[in-house]
């Protein structure tokens, strides 16, 4: 965590000169040109949001909603412009979001971004990315396990799933997990999905009997089918190899004066309960950032 | 050599009258090639009217007025610029017809030049939604032409034919959904009056598929996946399942299972067969998916009339190294211990170069062209599988550790990529551009996708000799024996062209189109193009004369990787040029 902590410090002292800069017009061009005042100067943030990922982000009847939706527009509230929120398809990896979504744009034409949410605050992923910070980690991502009526004991070791319809979303961890512990003994029963909410959604529809995703993915589906007698695993899922992430914001390396005012804004919706609100209206339980 | 190696051109001359009578029956279809045209194609050598420069795609051609002693003469007629910003990797082979040179550019255009004069006719350029982001670079690999058509596929997996005189859209089909990460970059392939297609996409969650499209309409008329399990249509109606449920697949992972199809193929109008490669199988680590995974990293041969696989070759079974399987299965003819055989040929990303039966599939052999393959020990002649190295397999990440690092060569960008090869019928051998490099691969517990925890694979890719990571070699595909190589300092990522003229043709990422002594391999000539070659030389005669052409514009997937690979090619500029070449009047 040193790196990250490195960073934060750079920022602060970044954020006095960006304050200076949004004050003042008359100081010079360098400064006045300074991202948090280009788009204070603009009048407008445009945020990137994952397409397809609820209940982060997804289009529903041609609106584009969801948790980060929410909190994009609370951003640019904050900082007194309009919010532009725009969704993008996810690359291969997170290098690629961030090459098109944050630093150069997209080969054909897709602007890059202000900010983009929903990004791992991973150290690994801030040394192989320097063309962008990584900031702002606002809440706290982790896994979990839901069960439909027929899903036997949701507390039980996960051996017992054996024979149940699992569901899971293709290649994430999740999946590797089913896949491959216990001696891949519940390889067969795996059924995949595009994303991790259809695969809760199977689960929420009787179509799967026990389903694996992520904390979010699992409180939607709760919210999402009240009537469907869903259980949440309350117990840790045993040998998973990740513990969870904090989930941040980039924004380019050479707009750390954005990136702090990003932090400040985060903090005070965290402390006026707004953040935990956003949450809440997709029935998802708002965590705190371990690095927050 | 020669005795034991025989050509038989009698099958290609027999479609040729064929063609000719067609064509005098039927003058309706005068206005440009039929499909009879272009099945007897690799004989025109006053046009070229196929990737490939015939259905078998050997890109050989029997002109011989540039030859081994007069190529040092050749000189430029002219270039013609892509013009715009849109300077990217061009991998495009022009199709040349009727006095018109057809080429595809970067960001899905298509251009169509005047063959005497370089002079643009017109440009079309496809709207693409801006919300595409291509995995890898905005190449196009080429046109096909049919009648009054020009053909060819876009980044958003959209089938595009143009009127060939006015550029204007005839019929616009989506071949795949862009939105579910589909994409399309290689050249169609004109069979029977039916486009022949391929598909491409990410590595997560598509499952590769080869579509049929009347080349009049652009409907659907068969189309099989690649994967077990699933379920081919034609007419509409279902029309058998792919291998066997289950057979090599655990549980539903074959629904995912990948086998892309992003290269296109080529085809054997005697035997009716079009011949498609396959990619790697998802997801990435291989021991969540045991078995051997078919029909991916594989040769497939499917009926043109029907697409119901007769026969499929499995090139890497049970990939673990990305080595995908897509690389394009050549035909021709030899004789192989005494006996006359109708085989087929495949340089493969895994290093290794096969010789098929192409009537059934049949192994003939495997021979190592790169340096070092470290996965497998050669292959089992009696059973056609690779002899594995079980300790290069990467391992199975551990809790939160990653797993076993392995070094692996060739690297998953292999020992031979997308760039064709050719076969010479005049020398009997093939020549291909590979590549000597390898790769530290691991799998990784966790990485990042679409900001959650996927499952991840890490490359470092390194090159393994001092001098060279670039090789156009020459191999008889009847001993597997390499007779020449030429070694070049950056990765080699262009087509090859070889002639009667006793030549061999292809271009380099410095910026070169090189010609080649066909049996010696020494270098006769050379031109600098201003940017790099990653296109498909092509040659044909007009006016009596012989022209040979190439696209210049660096670019491709070589690019994206940095280390030390890139330090072979981090001068090299960008461009977006036709070059064309004939040799002074006097």
């Amino acid at each position: 965590m040193s790196e990250p902590l490195h960073r934060r410090a750079l920022l602060r002292s970044a954020l006095q000169a960006g304050l200076v800069a949004g004050a003042a017009a008359l100081l010079p061009r360098p400064l006045a040109a300074a991202p948090l005042a280009k788009v204070k100067a603009d009048g407008r943030l445009r945020v990137g949001v994952y397409a397809d990922n609820r209940p982060w982000s997804w289009t529903e009847g041609g609106v584009l909603r969801g948790i980060d939706v929410d909190l994009g527009k609370a951003l640019a509230r904050a900082l007194g412009v309009e919010p532009q929120v725009v969704e993008f398809f996810a690359g291969d990896d997170l290098g690629a979001d961030l090459r098109n979504v944050v630093w150069r744009g997209g080969l054909l034409g897709f602007q890059p971004c202000d900010v983009m949410l929903h990004v791992p605050f991973d150290r690994q992923l801030m040394i192989e990315n320097d063309q962008v910070a990584i900031v702002a980690p606002y809440t706290r991502e982790g896994f979990g396990l839901v069960c439909g009526p027929e899903g036997g004991d949701c507390e039980a070791p996960p051996v017992q799933f054996r024979g149940k319809r699992i569901a899971a979303e293709t290649a994430t961890l999740s999946d590797a997990y089913l896949l491959g512990s216990f001696g891949g003994v519940l390889r067969s029963n795996v059924r995949h999905f595009q994303s991790g909410y259809a695969a809760m959604a199977a689960v929420g529809t009787g179509t799967a009997d026990v389903a694996m995703g992520t904390r979010a993915q699992v409180e939607a589906a709760l919210h999402d089918f009240p009537a469907a007698g869903l259980k949440r695993r309350k117990g840790p899922i045993p040998a998973l190899p990740s513990p969870g992430w904090d989930v941040a914001m980039a924004v380019k390396d050479n707009s750390r004066t954005l990136g702090d005012a990003l932090e400040t804004i985060v903090g005070e919706l965290v402390a006026k309960g707004a953040m935990a609100s956003i949450f809440a209206t997709y029935g998802v339980e708002w965590h705190a950032a371990l690095a927050g | 050599m020669k005795g034991t190696l025989r050509r038989s051109l009698a099958g290609l001359a027999t479609s040729a009258l064929a063609s000719a009578a067609l064509v005098a029956a039927v003058p309706a279809l005068a206005d440009g090639p039929t499909s009879a045209d272009i099945a007897a194609s690799a004989t025109n050598t006053s046009a070229v009217l196929t990737n490939g420069m015939g259905p078998w795609g050997q890109r050989y051609s029997t002109l011989t007025q540039v030859n081994t002693s007069t190529v040092k003469n050749l000189v430029p007629a002219f270039a013609s610029s892509l013009g715009g910003e849109k300077q990217r990797g061009q991998e495009s082979q022009p199709i040349v017809y009727d006095g018109t040179i057809y080429v595809t550019g970067s960001y899905s255009r298509l251009f169509a030049f005047d063959a005497r004069t370089g002079e643009k006719k017109w440009e079309y350029n496809a709207r693409l939604p801006d919300g595409i982001m291509p995995c890898c670079d905005v190449v196009n690999r080429g046109a096909a032409i049919h009648g009054d058509k020009i053909i060819f596929a876009t980044l958003d997996a959209h089938l595009i034919a143009l009127n060939r005189h006015t550029g204007k859209v005839i019929w616009n089909k989506a071949i795949a959904d862009y939105q579910a990460g589909y994409s399309a970059t290689a050249a169609p392939m004109i069979v029977k009056d039916m486009v022949i297609y391929g598909n491409s996409g990410g590595e997560f969650g598509i499952v590769g598929s080869v579509q049929a499209r009347d080349v009049n309409t652009g409907e659907l008329i068969w189309e099989r996946p690649t994967i077990e399990g699933h379920v081919g249509t034609l007419r509409g109606q279902p029309n058998g399942m792919t291998g066997k449920l289950n057979a090599t697949w655990t549980g539903d992972l074959w629904k995912t299972g990948g086998g892309a199809t992003w290269l296109g193929g080529t085809y054997d109008p005697e035997s009716n067969l079009i011949f498609m490669g396959t990619g790697n199988p998802g997801p990435w680590n291989s021991h969540l998916r045991p078995g051997d995974n078919l029909y991916t990293s594989s040769t497939l041969a499917i009926d043109a009339d029907t697409g119901v696989i007769k026969w499929h070759f499995q090139t890497t079974p049970h990939d673990g190294w990305d080595f995908d399987g897509v690389n394009e299965f050549i035909p021709f003819d030899a004789t192989v211990g005494g006996k006359p055989m109708k085989l087929g040929a495949k340089a493969d990303r895994n290093g290794y170069f096969f010789v098929l039966d192409r009537t059934n599939g049949k192994f003939v052999s495997a021979s190592k062209f790169v340096m070092q393959t470290t996965w497998a020990n050669g292959f089992n002649p009696k059973t056609g599988r690779p002899n594995y190295n079980d300790d290069n397999r990467p391992g199975a990440p551990v809790g939160a550790e990653k797993g076993k690092v392995v070094f692996s060569s060739p690297s998953f960008l292999g020992g031979k990529n997308w760039m064709p090869m050719a076969y010479s019928q005049q020398t009997g051998l093939f020549y291909f551009p590979s590549n000597d490099w390898g790769m530290d691969i691991w799998n990784e517990p966790i990485a990042y996708k679409k900001g959650a925890a996927y499952l991840g694979a890490g490359f470092t890719i390194k090159p393994i000799a001092e001098d060279h990571i670039g090789a156009l070699r020459a191999m008889d595909p009847t001993t597997g024996k390499i007779v020449w190589e030429y070694k070049n300092k950056a990765p080699l990522w262009g087509g090859v062209l070889t002639t009667a003229g006793g030549l061999v043709f292809t271009g380099t990422p410095e910026g070169y189109l090189k010609a080649f002594d066909a049996k010696t391999g020494q270098e006769l000539w050379k031109f600098q193009t201003g940017s790099g070659v990653v296109g498909s030389p092509v040659t044909w005669q007009q006016d009596g004369e012989q022209y040979v052409a190439v696209m210049s514009g660096w670019g491709g997937a070589v690019p994206l990787w940095g280390g030390e690979v890139a330090k072979t090619f981090k001068e090299i500029s960008q461009g977006g040029s036709l070059w064309v070449f004939k040799l002074p009047k006097n």
